[in-house]
């Protein structure tokens, strides 16, 4: 089964194509990473697939992306991104809301609870899940920019959790992350890949082969090659990926 | 050494020119202080509730130049502030549209229009067709004061919010009404509340804009929207005309009491109002 399919997909901001005909599968369940050098259209990929790219006024999107099947631009926005959930680079909690409030931000404004009990049942949830709530359970109403960075992202990611989603997509979720946090984060993809799509954008080659059971190497906004990690690590039949994973591109 | 030297003498610099600059501030508080503290001592509280007495010794009260800066304050910023916020998150959500465009120009033109000449084209579509000044000219005038700043703290409050929390807010599946109203109003508050206090101490503060709408009437209270009404500073600037001392006398009272509301409207919001650290 597929998450997602994609087929002939361009993206253009203004009159520049940055995503110029791509076709993935991304299977379900699993970590797909996609890695490329700065500036080849990662971000802009990973945002087609919730549609938040729609933001900018200036991004025109062609071609074909179904979510289990469906058309994700026969889906209303706000469903989708409900059901694809989205980490970003940098770690962006609300600050004006508390450590609670931003976890809750989510199924409130969506109408997902009755009550407030449901809702802090969803809460506790979905910050275990995040392997937070050790760490924040006594600190539920403090701001969440008193958090650290790695603590920040990982409130961001039971953010994304506390709706439900099916998939998760993550950009560069280590990047701006100590080692420390940012190993954390990579084994925290680990285990949600058991129950969700993880779709992660990565800079670095050897933090997809650490993560990801499918990669898709990407660049000037075409994919070069695709497959299994094991596959394209050991022997990348493109000259052109052999030189990015030995760090010759990038 | 030499640099020891040089940032010493930066500092007095600074700290010279944030006094030079400061001075006048000080020196009106200061001045306002010592003229209308005796004033509003021996008059007492019936300053604050009795109309104007005639030229003589009395002091009496400004209760209706009081009474009527509150209810041109209220009607100005009951019409004034949501009309002008609409008008900021507009320019903020759609900057790239025409009328987005037009309407900050137009609002960087009003803030610097002579507060005069909204006084008379107010005149000249209200207080003419109607026969007379009244309350609810003169807070037409205010309204068109005011909006501007309403408006331009509004919208740059809104910009300086890092689009990441924008992008946050969309993801979680929020609607466009939901991430202005519920996520980026909520950040942006006190920049926002900031706009508000500026446009309403303009309307507690202009004489210019009810000059010509307002008319003013101190012996009696307000009587109702279409009949003329009073203000503190249209007071003031009427009474320091008069050759009677008790009239000044109760200017430089008025004058305190002004300071007073203008401190009182801002000092406890601007206080109450928590930023949100970035
Ligand atoms: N809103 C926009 N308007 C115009 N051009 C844009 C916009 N967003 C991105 N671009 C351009 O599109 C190209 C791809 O950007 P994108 O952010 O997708 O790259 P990326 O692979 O994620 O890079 P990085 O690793 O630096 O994050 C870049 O050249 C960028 O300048
Ligand atoms: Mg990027």
């Amino acid at each position: 089964m597929n998450a997602f399919e994609v087929r002939n997909l361009r993206v253009s901001y203004d009159d520049f194509e940055i995503i110029s005909g791509i076709d993935l599968d991304i299977p379900a369940k699993t970590c797909f990473a996609i890695m490329g050098p700065s500036g080849c259209g990662k971000s802009t990929l990973l945002r087609t697939f919730n549609r938040l790219i729609e933001i900018n006024e200036n991004a025109r999107v062609s071609g074909i992306i179904k979510l289990f099947g469906k058309n994700i631009f026969e889906i209303e926005t706000s469903e989708l991104r409900r059901r694809v959930g989205m980490v970003f680079q940098i770690p962006n909690p609300f600050p004006h809301l508390s450590v609670y409030e931003n976890v809750a931000v989510g199924p409130k404004f969506n109408k997902m609870v009755k009550n407030k009990k449901e809702l802090d049942k969803i809460v506790e949830w979905a910050l275990k899940k995040a392997v937070l709530w050790d760490e924040v359970k006594d600190r539920l109403r403090e701001r969440a920019s008193n958090l650290s960075g790695g603590q920040m992202q990982r409130l961001c990611i039971a953010r994304a959790l506390a709706l439900k989603p099916e998939v998760l997509l993550m950009d560069e979720p280590t990047a701006n992350l100590d080692p420390i946090s940012a190993s954390k984060i990579e084994e925290l993809i680990h285990e949600l890949k058991k129950e969700y799509t993880m779709v992660i954008v990565t800079h670095s080659p050897s933090q997809a082969s650490r993560i990801a059971d499918y990669v898709a190497f990407l660049y000037l906004g075409k994919i070069v090659e695709i497959g299994r990690v094991e596959d394209v690590f050991e022997n990348p039949k493109h000259e052109l990926t052999e030189k990015y994973l030995t760090g010759r591109i990038g | 050494m030499l640099r020891k030297l040089k940032n010493s003498l930066f500092l007095i610099y600074i700290v010279l020119a944030t006094f030079l600059v400061t001075l006048p501030l000080f020196h009106i508080i200061f001045s306002v202080f010592i003229n209308g503290f005796p004033v509003i001592l021996k008059a007492g509280l019936s300053f604050l509730t009795e109309t104007l007495p005639p030229p003589g010794e009395e002091l009496a009260g400004i209760g209706p130049a009081i009474l009527g800066t509150f209810i041109l304050t209220f009607l100005s910023s009951l019409i004034g502030i949501p009309i002008a916020t609409l008008a900021g998150i507009y320019a903020a959500e759609y900057p790239n549209s025409f009328f987005s465009r037009a309407t900050r120009t137009l609002l960087l033109v009003m803030i610097e229009f002579p507060t005069i000449l909204v006084s008379l084209f107010v005149m000249s579509i209200v207080v003419l067709p109607m026969g007379r000044f009244s309350a609810i000219a003169g807070a037409i005038a205010l309204v068109i004061v005011m909006m501007p700043y309403v408006a331009v703290y509004t919208e740059q409050a809104l910009k300086s919010v890092p689009e990441r929390y924008r992008e946050a807010a969309y993801a979680l599946g929020l609607k466009r009404k939901q991430v202005v109203f519920r996520v980026m109003f909520s950040i942006a508050r006190k920049g926002i509340v900031t706009g508000f206090l500026i446009g309403i101490a303009k309307a507690a503060g202009e004489t210019a804009p009810i000059l010509f709408t307002a008319g003013g009437a101190y012996r009696t209270f307000f009587i109702g929207l279409d009949k003329p009404v009073g203000a503190i500073p249209l007071l003031i600037y009427d009474l320091v005309q008069q050759p009677y001392s008790n009239y000044h006398e109760i200017a430089w009272g008025s004058a305190l009491i002004l300071l007073i509301v203008f401190l009182a409207i801002f000092i406890p919001v601007r206080l109450s109002v928590r930023e949100v650290k970035l």
